[in-house]
């Protein structure tokens, strides 16, 4: 019998006709949607136990609490420590996420001269040379760390230590000029405060521990007519913070010091300042006319903030103007106001300024990528990802995220002290080392990182003053030894100092300042370039509002 | 007439036997494990009744899975019978301190989150409603392995058909079924977090 061409059709169509019945088609559509979903080179995290450890971020100086989970020894989420006296449970974008930086396709794994890839004993052996050679500068992002200590006490012998101060820091330093106190040992008591007048600062985006404000404004501020907590956005630009604050006040870019002048002269006029507080030497009209607003718009501010206090101007740089405001409101040294925090007397040398005849600057990690050191000298920079800005002679890989031990002191704009303790709690890739790794190799009698922090404890246990907190910690009695009260800051403990203290700040402001510097957005996302974000908050970043264009204005 | 139907038949018988018969055992790849392991026998000799004895939950409720090495070294640290596989596990995982490289039947994809701890003590779900017999076997199956999904064949049910005993395997729509029974409803975010 011949096989036709007709029958091979017919024999096909019954082949068809048979695996439609059967699982073949169906199993293969669904194996195959799953293998899409499950690309081989998709990185997965590793299988094993899962436990929560409690941790500190150390990508800023606000040190917030987490919570980590860890699966096989490895960071897979994080949480806020709902604890922790800072943040309370709240975090940033870049927090949420940041267990993924470590695997960040721009993390530095070389070292690299000008563009060429070294060794270590290459940079070790041109910063041993650049040190007999001449003075070298140190600077630091994230003074007060047992790390910091290492920098400082290698700085005193070859050169000199300097801080890269962020913009809210920089925001007290008129108040350092005018009392002498430090404005590393001052601190916003926005837990008491009333109203705040904030003249550009990004407060709900970003602005000093993110999650402080973000929390405070949730519980007092927000949602309500008439809340505990009133946040007064001066601002040109409809920022985030415009958008969410109780009241948003549109005016002229860079009037803010006008604006300042114009609230003083109201409550100046209806005796509502404070004892010898300085009377600005403008008119009202004055004010209105470089603003935008009316003059009664600026007399119904002045009485906003004078009938629901404490009142507390915060301007997002050093505005002299702003500051002398405070003043005027009398919230220097005040419940609500700019409170004083610890006992430092010195204050950090920023690192604007340079020494001349530098032969070395060495930038920390954790000094922000967007710092540009003002100096001819030879840069050995150290940093987890690139991006750095500016030139760097050497780039040197940094521990990336929770990556190595170190401690955690008081938050720049905290009105209390805090001290914490944050051991690594993912293995480095072998290439990275510190700068404080580094140092200790150039010099070997500077103590280790370890046996500053156990210093540190013990000190703080001696000094019998403040009190641990922690998730844990609830029920549990105080510790009796220093081995003990160590122990539990390893665990993720937090110390809190006592209460603030008001009063202390002696403040020698006889008369208006007349300088005023220019508002600048900043806030965690200038510190980190858009291009080394974690996806979380890369998404988030981009699905929100967080950074409107400049050239956005309301007028 | 007849010889259209008898060739379009033969196709048609062809490709049912092909699709139910051949294409299950194509379509999945065996590999042995390890180490032949005796629940029933483990269960005898060491007084073992209950899963949990061995598969325990930690304090927090997170499931301990399959025993670490330190389990059965309590026991084999050192040779007690006289099989090959006692042996092999004596001598290159528990002297070497290197886990056993078990293949898991019932392991899921990375992107769900399954708590043991909720459906066991909160639902009171049996061992044995998902993993069937296999804490009375006397010798552990060859894993069989989906070669385009990477999924074990237990995931997908043992059935081509997806009949059988219910639940058929532990796909989502297997999760589904049980939980549109019994009522309770979990959203996209309570397994794929």
């Amino acid at each position: 019998m011949e096989f036709t061409r007709r029958d091979l059709l017919t024999w096909g169509s019954g082949i068809t006709a048979g695996l439609v019945l059967t699982p073949v088609p169906w199993k293969l559509l669904d194996d195959t949607s799953i293998w899409t979903q499950n690309w081989p080179w998709i990185p997965q995290p590793a299988r094993g136990p899962v436990e929560v450890k409690n941790s500190f971020c150390a990508l800023c100086p606000n040190g917030c609490g987490m919570r980590v989970r860890m699966a096989a020894g490895w960071p897979v989420g994080i949480s806020g420590m709902q604890h922790h006296p800072v943040n309370r449970g709240a975090l940033c974008p870049l927090g949420f996420g940041a267990h993924q930086l470590n695997w960040h396709p721009r993390r530095l794994r070389q070292v690299g001269h000008q563009g060429r890839a070294c060794s270590w004993s290459d940079a070790l052996a041109a910063f041993r040379k650049a040190c007999a050679e001449g003075p070298v500068a140190i600077i630091d992002g994230y003074p007060d760390r047992a790390a910091s200590a290492i920098c400082h006490g290698f700085a005193r012998r070859h050169g000199s230590y300097r801080v890269a101060l962020r913009a809210e820091q920089r925001a007290l330093l008129p108040y350092e000029k005018w009392s002498g106190v430090p404005a590393a040992a001052l601190g916003y008591d926005l837990e008491n405060t009333g109203t705040i007048l904030s003249f550009g600062a990004p407060l709900l985006d970003g602005w000093s521990a993110p999650g402080r404000f973000a929390r405070l404004w949730s519980v007092r501020g927000a949602g309500s007519a008439d809340s505990q907590l009133r946040l007064i956005q001066v601002e040109a630009a409809p920022s985030h913070t415009a958008a969410c604050a109780w009241r948003w006040v549109p005016i002229m870019p860079g009037s803010d010091a006008a604006l300042a002048a114009g609230i003083a002269l109201v409550l100046h006029e209806e005796h509502r300042t404070a004892p010898n507080a300085p009377v600005p030497s403008t008119t009202l009209a004055d004010a209105a006319a470089r603003t935008g607003l009316s003059v009664d718009a600026i007399r119904d501010l002045a009485r906003l903030l004078c009938e629901h206090g404490p009142a507390l101007a915060i301007s997002a740089q050093p505005n002299p103007a702003v500051a002398a405001l405070n003043v005027a409101l009398g919230a220097i040294g005040t419940r609500g106001g700019i409170v004083r925090r610890g006992r430092r007397t010195e204050p950090l040398a920023a690192a604007d300024t340079l020494p001349s005849h530098l032969r070395a600057v060495l930038v920390d990690a954790s000094v922000p990528a967007d710092f540009l050191a003002s100096t001819e000298a030879e840069i050995f920079r150290f940093a987890a990802w690139e991006g750095s800005a500016g030139r760097n002679d050497w780039l040197l890989p940094a521990p990336g995220f929770l990556e190595e031990l170190t401690d955690i002191p008081t938050a720049p704009l905290s009105s209390i002290e805090t001290y914490a303790v944050a051991p690594p709690l993912s293995k480095p890739p072998a290439e990275v080392k510190s700068a404080a790794q580094f140092l200790m190799a150039v010099d070997s009698s500077i103590p280790d990182v370890e046996k500053i922090i156990h210093a540190r404890c013990r000190q703080l246990f001696q000094s019998r003053a403040g009190h641990l907190q922690g998730e844990e910690l609830a029920a549990a009695a105080p510790p009796e030894s220093a081995q003990a009260f160590e122990k539990q800051l390893w665990s993720g403990a937090v110390w809190v100092g006592d209460p603030p203290h008001f009063g202390g700040i002696p403040c020698r402001l006889t008369a208006w300042p007349q300088s005023a510097a220019p508002v600048a957005r900043a806030g965690w996302t200038a510190a980190w370039p858009a291009p080394v974000l974690p996806p979380l908050a890369t998404k988030l970043y981009q699905e929100s509002s967080l950074r409107e264009p400049p050239e956005r204005r309301a007028i | 007439m007849s010889r259209i139907l008898m060739t379009f038949g033969s196709g048609f018988l062809a490709a049912l036997a092909a699709g139910w018969l051949a294409f299950p055992q194509i379509a999945y790849r065996q590999r042995q494990q390890p180490l032949a392991f005796h629940h029933q026998t483990h269960a005898a000799k060491s007084g073992v009744s209950e899963c949990k004895d061995c598969h325990a939950f930690r304090e927090d409720g997170e499931f301990t899975g399959i025993p670490k090495i330190e389990t059965c070294a309590a026991c084999h640290s050192d040779r007690i019978g006289t099989s090959q596989a006692e042996a092999t596990l004596v001598n290159d995982y528990i002297k070497k301190g290197y886990e056993t490289p078990w293949l898991v039947y019932s392991r899921q994809p990375a992107n769900v989150w399954f708590s043991h701890a909720i459906h066991v003590r909160r639902a009171g779900l049996q061992c044995s409603d998902c993993h069937g017999t296999i804490g009375a076997s006397d010798q552990l199956r060859p894993y069989e392995v989906n070669r385009i999904s990477g999924y074990s064949r237990d995931i997908e049910g043992r059935s081509s058909a997806r009949l059988g005993r219910s639940p058929a395997g532990m796909k989502m729509s297997d999760c589904e079924d049980c939980h549109h029974k019994r009522g309770i409803e979990v959203g996209c975010l309570g397994c794929h977090q």
